[in-house]
């Protein structure tokens, strides 16, 4: 097995491992809010482990381009949309109580 | 079979954890387990592109980051409105 196909496998793995824990971490914790970090924590190490792992593969071709630019995207916008939803996360709290 | 049609398998795998969640719970946590559906399935669309071989497929993974943000932003907005 060359040293490529071993990252490859282990960055998969800990990609996946990560992702199955964030999403114990959603369907566990207590409050919205304590879930809302883990779906936050789901684009940082994760998807940078599975894009690592394309990159070995892809290098810096079309694909592998493309491919940070997917993660970027999920990187750089989930965090706006995470706080949008902790607004309304408040609101409906509100509302509840 | 390869190493990445192993973990997009796995990856979609885990998406039924959320659909649970999305099903059973209040719709703002519908909302949460929606948007980590939607980092998941950019990650297993990656993953499926890397693993069938096929380089037009990586735009995929690209419209799922956008439109999950955008379709998050939507839900969010009208559901701190209308409750």
């Amino acid at each position: 097995m060359s040293a490529a196909n071993l990252a490859v496998d282990v960055l998969l793995i800990v990609g996946v491992a990560l992702e199955l824990a964030c999403v114990v971490g959603v369907l566990i914790m207590p409050t919205t809010l304590d879930r809302l970090h883990y779906v936050g924590a789901a684009t940082t190490v994760p998807a940078f482990c599975i894009l690592a792992a394309v990159l070995c593969r892809e290098h810096l071709s079309s694909g592998g381009i493309e491919a940070i630019a997917a993660i970027a995207l999920i990187f750089f916008l989930f965090p706006v949309l995470l706080t949008a939803t902790a607004r309304a996360i408040e609101r409906v709290e509100e509302s509840e109580d | 079979m390869n190493a990445f049609i192993w973990a997009a398998t796995a990856l979609a795998i885990l998406q039924l954890p959320l659909l649970v969640v999305a099903c059973v719970r209040r719709p703002i946590d519908g909302l949460v387990a929606l948007e980590l559906s939607g980092v998941l399935l950019t990650a297993t669309l990656l993953c499926l592109a890397e693993g069938f071989h096929r380089s037009f497929e990586y735009t995929l993974p690209i419209m799922a980051a956008v439109l999950g943000t955008i379709s998050g932003l939507v839900f969010a907005r009208f559901l701190g409105r209308w409750t």
